[in-house]
């Protein structure tokens, strides 16, 4: 029964590695702050960027003598961007004992993990996580230096109607978690509003090809504005198909279709003008903080994040740091009672920094970007 | 030959017993010299545990291809955070309900299918898995909260005490697997098992001895489904948030993995590939982007090298060893 052995064998080891990881009990001179990210899986990217820059902010404070005396430390935790490893990595950093946790990126990776840390009083401050359902459930440990989905929604809505003077709106969702709340954040007010009307409202799959069945249903309704609130590869195709079937309305993209992909697939000839929604990329912010943060990036990593979210995930990590230098303290309540009630305008990456009762980021910053004939976003000013 | 074979299904018994007691006191003293993390590593193991087992039942005995299972799944952990959202119904209580409705859906969804094999029946249920996924999604009659999911605040109780630390639910998660253990070994020597492994090896044969196939195989989808849908339950209570994200396709293919890997049905199989599938990942994270392809490059070697899995089935062997079934 060779079987048996070569599997007892493999228990035997598997019961071995696993002790050996588990003797990771350090020394608890530094400060230790967590960073849940997508380190592989779908969005490997986006987690590395994340980590590159909570990585530069770290330093800047070793660099500057660290906090309280004691030098920072990132504990790095891969989610895969899976809501099962999202919960196991929570479970994880209360086990590490860090002082608070950055992250992470997919809203409904988030959720778990946030469930995680409220009930064991963690501070943990997502960066790219942008779901409304996040605030809604009275979590007093959670916090989010991104803007949630709706506010995201209510720009389109206002500058559909203001700047672009829509009356007929279609709207294109993906049916995955993200484009679908967007697509709803955004129909709510134009509802609400009254100023336009919308007069599509369904969804595509992703991972299709051929979308002339919908486009063209969606034709005949005539639409002033097309708003796709899923992603660049889809997005690419939808407005392709769109002009081929003679289609003029304006596309509107929402911020996970800002890639150059988009413009790969669709041609530079037809993807110019289109217009996205999103957050303004690190490059377009004009805050010292972020000019300084933007060249400090590109002199380690080449070139800027091409992504707006990275940048989110340094302020979370500066808030941190900021809050226990400000209350002295690593306690979990004394951080969560600042950072509710005392931190105000804090000067972030991305903008002034203040929280409301649920934790979410207050204010909003978006941009309408358009694509240009070289080929490039810029915002629409 | 009759001499041979039995003692040939003597050593496998015993060779899967010896398996099991040093499963039970490796997990017994597992605990106590670990982090929290590893014991909730371990919870999720036994989860995964729990639904290659179930999938085995519709994979391993009777080799219905089924790359869907997550569905029913879904269906158990809704089911529970639905009725327990709603009529705050005791959580042991729903995870009877949710095994009652997951195995509903399994009959219901799976009688118009019944009569696909192999390839064909595998790519309906993966259609099968994405109906489920989209349905939940669109938020139908506004009971699912659609792409957001749900909450679940209420925990399991025993006794005034609530399950909610990672150790509760090892204890509740390994509990509920030594209790599916004893069960399907029993079922695997009852009547019910040998017809769905005669089913397995050929179905004609078997009608023609008088086994109902039809009926054989949706009990082991019924069956099979409502274990999930148990699971389900543990799940939803362990995360405290569902959401569609969880149920996608990949993880039907994960668990399919399970299965294959460990060898079609065989139980200590299908423990030691869902350990496999969570623990190398996690040994792997060094390599970061690289995992993936060190991960299917390991599948694919397995595949080359081992096609029975890590664990073949012994019943399965003995039959060919013996050489009288020719």
């Amino acid at each position: 029964m060779s079987g048996s052995r070569s599997a007892r064998l493999l228990v035997s080891l598997a019961l071995l590695a696993l002790l050996s990881m588990a003797q990771f009990a350090r020394a608890a001179e530094p400060i230790r702050i967590g960073l849940q990210a997508p380190i592989t899986g779908p969005w490997a990217y986006e987690g590395e960027m994340a980590r590159n820059s909570v990585q530069i902010v770290a330093d800047e404070i070793n660099k500057a003598g660290g906090l309280l005396g004691r030098p920072v430390e990132i504990v790095l935790g891969d989610d895969q961007g899976q809501p099962q490893q999202s919960a196991l990595v929570a479970q994880r950093m209360i086990s590490e004992k860090v002082v608070a946790v950055v992250g992470t990126y997919g809203s409904s990776v988030n959720d778990p993990a946030a469930a995680i840390y409220e009930r064991n009083k963690l501070v943990n401050i997502a960066y790219g996580s942008t779901a409304e359902s996040l605030t809604t459930h009275g979590r007093k440990y959670f916090f989010r230096t991104c803007f949630r989905d709706d506010r995201q929604g209510e720009f389109f809505a206002n500058f559909a109607a203001d700047t672009l003077k829509a009356k007929r709106i279609a709207i294109i969702h993906d049916n995955t978690t993200f484009g679908k709340g967007l697509a709803e954040a955004a129909r709510r007010p134009i509802l609400a509003q009254g100023k336009a009307e919308v007069v599509f409202y369904d969804a595509i799959t992703p991972g299709e090809r051929d979308f002339t069945a919908i486009l063209g249903r969606m034709g005949r309704t005539n639409p002033d504005v097309v708003y796709f609130t899923g992603y660049y590869s889809e997005a690419g195709l939808i407005i392709r198909q769109m002009r081929t079937l003679g289609i003029k309305a304006p596309f509107v993209g929402g911020n996970a279709a800002v890639n150059d992909e988009f413009i790969k697939i669709a041609g530079i000839d037809i993807a110019k003008g289109a217009l996205m929604t999103q957050e303004p990329l690190p490059t377009d912010l004009d805050y010292p903080e972020s000019k300084a943060f933007v060249a400090e990036y590109v002199r380690r990593h080449g070139e800027a994040p091409s992504s707006p979210w990275p940048v989110y995930a340094a302020d979370a990590f500066k808030v941190i740091c900021a809050a226990i230098e400000a209350t002295k303290s690593t306690n979990s309540d004394v951080l969560m009672n600042y950072l509710h009630n005392n931190l105000k305008d804090y000067p972030g990456i991305t903008g002034p920094i203040s929280f409301d009762a649920v934790g979410d980021r207050e204010g909003a910053i978006y941009l309408a970007y358009e694509v240009f004939g070289e080929g490039d976003f810029r915002p629409r000013r | 030959m009759k001499t041979e074979r039995s003692r040939m299904s003597r050593m496998s018994v015993s060779a899967n017993s010896a398996f099991l007691m040093v499963l039970a006191a490796f997990l017994i003293v597992f605990p106590f010299f670990v982090s929290d993390y590893w014991i909730d590593v371990c919870v999720f193991w036994g989860i995964n545990v729990l639904l290659g087992l179930s999938l085995n039942i519709i994979v391993g005995e009777v080799g219905l291809f089924n790359m869907g299972h997550t569905a029913f799944y879904a269906v158990g952990a809704y089911t529970a955070a639905i009725l327990s959202q709603r009529f705050g119904i005791n959580m042991w209580v729903l995870m009877l309900l949710s095994g009652v409705a997951a195995a509903i859906a399994g009959n219901v969804l799976t009688a118009p299918i019944m009569h696909l094999r192999g390839d064909y029946l595998l790519m309906v249920t993966v259609g099968l898995n994405e109906i489920i996924r989209i349905t939940l999604i669109n938020n139908p009659f506004g009971l699912t909260g659609g792409p957001n999911g749900l909450i679940v605040l209420d925990q399991f109780r025993v006794f005034g005490r609530v399950i909610q630390s990672p150790i509760d639910f090892y204890v509740l998660v390994w509990g509920c697997v030594a209790l599916l253990l004893f069960a399907l070994f029993r079922l695997q020597r009852s009547r019910i098992g040998r017809a769905w492994n005669y089913v397995r090896e050929d179905a004609v044969a078997a009608e023609s001895t008088g086994i109902n196939t039809r009926w054989a195989k949706s009990l082991a989808f019924m069956i099979g489904a409502g274990i999930a849908g148990a699971t389900g339950t543990i799940y939803a209570t362990k995360m405290m948030v569902i959401s569609p994200d969880s149920f996608t396709f990949a993880a039907s293919v994960s668990l399919f993995a399970i299965v294959i890997l460990g060898g079609t049905g065989s139980i200590p199989g299908v423990i030691l590939a869902s350990g496999a599938m969570m623990v190398l990942p996690e040994l792997m994270r060094d390599f970061a982007q690289y995992r993936m392809l060190f991960f299917g490059l390991a599948m694919v070697l397995m595949m080359i090298f081992r096609p029975q899995g890590l664990w073949p089935s012994t019943r399965w062997s003995t039959r060919v060893k013996g050489g009288d079934a020719e």
